[in-house]
């Protein structure tokens, strides 16, 4: 157990107000390193599923544990600390402030992450510098890096914001369809340089998605449908 | 955080832009008026001076003071040269000075007066009035101008002028066969004295033809010379005894050697049984049409206290309007960890970065109106505008302004606030 990045435990949520379960899963873990994706149609509970752990919401009963925390015994303000220090978060789009500038907005990434940014500090390089060296990483020039986000292709917003979601090696990255934008040369060109770097930080990355043809590329494939308990039913 | 607020700002600087203007303009009225409305009523308190009582005919207290001293309106009823006699012989009466009106040079007030305006009379902070150029009127066809009148008159010292009967600009009854010279120009005071022309009571006798002995001219000439030598009542006095300059006058200003006797005085004069007289104290007086001016005064503030809800209204529409298209934004700093308080607080510091941008712009532009335009409006209306340094009461406007800014901001922030929770991390579109 020690190296398990996530665990649910008999994971039972529903919305308020809502009479049926939309998430029932009994269990699930996410080791500390591996590359899993979740896969599952639009309304199978994706979405509120990383809301749970991200710590947005709450689940009454159940268990959700994230890189050792009960994220149940937490208040709202460390939720809000755990996210930002232990969880990049990449989204399907939309993922920058329009206003900064490409570095601006992968810097944004440690503003509310002290963790993040003493990891940076142990390595002896400073925000900017990581900041940059990231977005070189991953495939964007120097010009590129000082251009408002509102200027930047796609592709490249995407890249950007998953140099922010990296940016002072958290635990756990969470990606919420971030290639559903991109065509498909640009999707591999994206999912290999985000695992490269996953790996160059011992990042655990849990990818979701509704594309069964990115099933290859994962070490571990998870169906929501079979993990959820609420899902099935209701298609039974 | 205040950064992130700015730059998230600039993003949307067209509307940005658009409020702080709709703050500035209602700030900058509301300033303004309030500016107006403290330094008119201290040019009205600066008019008159040092004077205990203003005596006329049979007359309201405010038309009085509005004719005696702002040269504005007529009198009707005038007070006969007898009842100035008496007043002079009041207890503890220590000058008095008769004033004569009715007659315009161009549009400007003509007061007949005595050369006693000069020494006694007094606007502002007991201030006396002072010569420009030139001095007081000496004989009887000597005449002193305010400061505005003589640039307006374009005249100088030894320059001629026409007295022309009634107060209107344009008359058919001029008294040009009896011209007057420019003896002295005063200094500008600020007050309606800048406005006038003075001449002596003998001088307005003669015009009228109430000084009946045409003859006489050359004596009156010593008459002006004995006025230099022996300044006093006395010589005044007897020559009155013997044919007054003049059969009625407008109005009385006297000074008393003791203050608080003003008020016995007053009921005395108004009880004098030769003729139905109307005594006034100046400062009461004063106060009193000053409350009557209150009520303009009061809808004037509260409709630019208006104007500045709506700006703040606007600032309100536009941050409620823009929380829509931040919903990503706000979605994104929550990704990164940003509190649901800290969502909150960027709503917050955004409005106080309008409201405090829109208040220094305001303040601006009102100092530059202040610069530009106090001068035209002296000279044109004799209203004294300065361009001081902001006072307490202002500022007290100023804070008020941000108050009610932070308060209304409440609102889209706590909506945010609540998106924020609700959303979570998904982006609804």
């Amino acid at each position: 157990m020690s190296n398990a990045c996530v665990t649910l435990n008999q994971l039972k949520f529903s919305w308020p107000g809502a009479q049926r379960l939309q998430l029932d899963i009994p269990q699930l873990q996410i080791d500390t390193g591996e590359r899993v994706l979740l896969r599952g149609p639009s309304g199978s509970g994706k979405s509120t599923l990383l809301s749970l752990l991200a710590g947005i919401h709450k689940s009454k009963p159940g268990q959700i544990n994230v890189h050792g925390h009960d994220l149940g015994k937490l208040s709202q303000r460390q939720l809000d600390r755990l996210r930002a220090n232990e969880i990049g978060y990449i989204f399907q789009q939309f993922n920058l402030l329009p206003y900064l500038t490409a570095v601006g907005n992968v810097e944004l990434a440690v503003k509310f992450a002290p963790a993040r940014r003493a990891r940076l500090a142990q390595r002896g390089v400073s925000v900017r510098a990581a900041a940059q060296q990231l977005l070189q990483h991953l495939g964007l020039d120097h010009n590129s890096q000082q251009q408002l986000a509102q200027h930047l292709s796609v592709g490249q917003q995407q890249r950007v914001a998953a140099a922010r979601a990296l940016l002072g090696a958290p635990a756990l990255i969470i990606a919420d369809e971030p290639t559903s934008a991109l065509d498909e040369a640009h999707r591999d060109n994206f999912l290999k340089l985000l695992f490269q770097e996953c790996d160059a930080q011992q990042s655990t990355l849990l990818f979701v998605t509704h594309d069964a043809t990115l099933a290859p590329y994962f070490s571990r494939v998870v169906e929501l449908e079979q993990l959820n308990q609420a899902a099935e039913s209701t298609h039974v | 955080m205040f950064k992130l607020a700015l730059a998230s700002l600039w993003n949307r600087k067209a509307s940005a832009i658009l409020t702080v203007l709709a703050i500035a303009i209602s700030v900058m009225l509301l300033l303004g008026v309030e500016r107006i409305r403290v330094q008119a009523q201290e040019n009205f308190a600066n008019t008159i001076s040092g004077t205990d009582i203003i005596v006329g005919g049979r007359t309201g207290s405010t038309q009085l003071l509005l004719a005696s001293v702002f040269h504005i309106g007529s009198l009707n009823q005038t007070l006969s040269w007898q009842s100035y006699e008496y007043l002079q012989t009041l207890p503890r009466v220590s000058w008095t000075i008769p004033m004569a009106m009715g007659d315009s040079v161009r549009g400007l007030p003509v007061v007949a007066t005595t050369a006693d305006l000069f020494s006694h009379f007094k606007y502002g902070n007991r201030q006396p009035l002072r010569f420009a150029e030139g001095q007081a009127f000496a004989q009887l066809d000597h005449a002193v101008m305010g400061a505005e009148a003589a640039t307006k008159l374009g005249l100088q010292v030894g320059d001629e002028l026409t007295v022309s009967h009634g107060a209107g600009g344009v008359s058919f009854s001029d008294h040009d066969d009896h011209p007057f010279r420019v003896q002295g120009i005063l200094q500008a005071t600020g007050t309606p004295v800048d406005q006038a022309i003075y001449i002596p009571l003998e001088g307005l006798g003669l015009v009228h033809g109430e000084y009946v002995h045409e003859e006489e001219h050359g004596e009156e000439h010593d008459h002006g010379d004995d006025h230099e030598h022996g300044h006093d009542h006395a010589v005044h006095h007897d020559h009155a005894k013997q044919a007054p300059p003049v059969y009625t006058l407008s109005a009385v200003l006297i000074g008393l050697e003791i203050k608080p006797l003003a008020l016995r005085l007053q009921r005395q004069i108004n009880t004098y049984t030769g003729e139905p007289l109307t005594a006034i104290l100046p400062g009461f007086a004063l106060q009193e049409f000053w409350r009557s001016l209150q009520l303009f005064d009061r809808a004037l503030l509260a409709i630019s206290s208006l104007v500045v809800a709506t700006g703040l209204l606007v600032m309100l529409t536009t941050l409620l309007a823009s929380l829509r298209e931040r919903r990503r934004e706000i979605a994104v700093l929550r990704s990164i960890g940003a509190g649901p308080v800290t969502i909150f607080t960027l709503l917050v510091s955004e409005a106080l970065l309008l409201t405090i941008m829109g208040i220094a712009v305001g303040v601006g532009m009102l100092y530059g109106l202040l610069f530009g335009f106090a001068e035209p409006i002296q000279m044109s209306i004799g209203f004294q505008l300065r361009a001081s340094l902001l006072s307490p009461t202002e500022w007290t406007i100023m804070g008020s302004v941000l108050i009610a800014a932070i308060s209304l901001s409440l609102i889209p922030a706590w909506r945010a606030y609540r998106n924020a929770l609700a959303d979570g991390l998904t982006v609804k579109l």
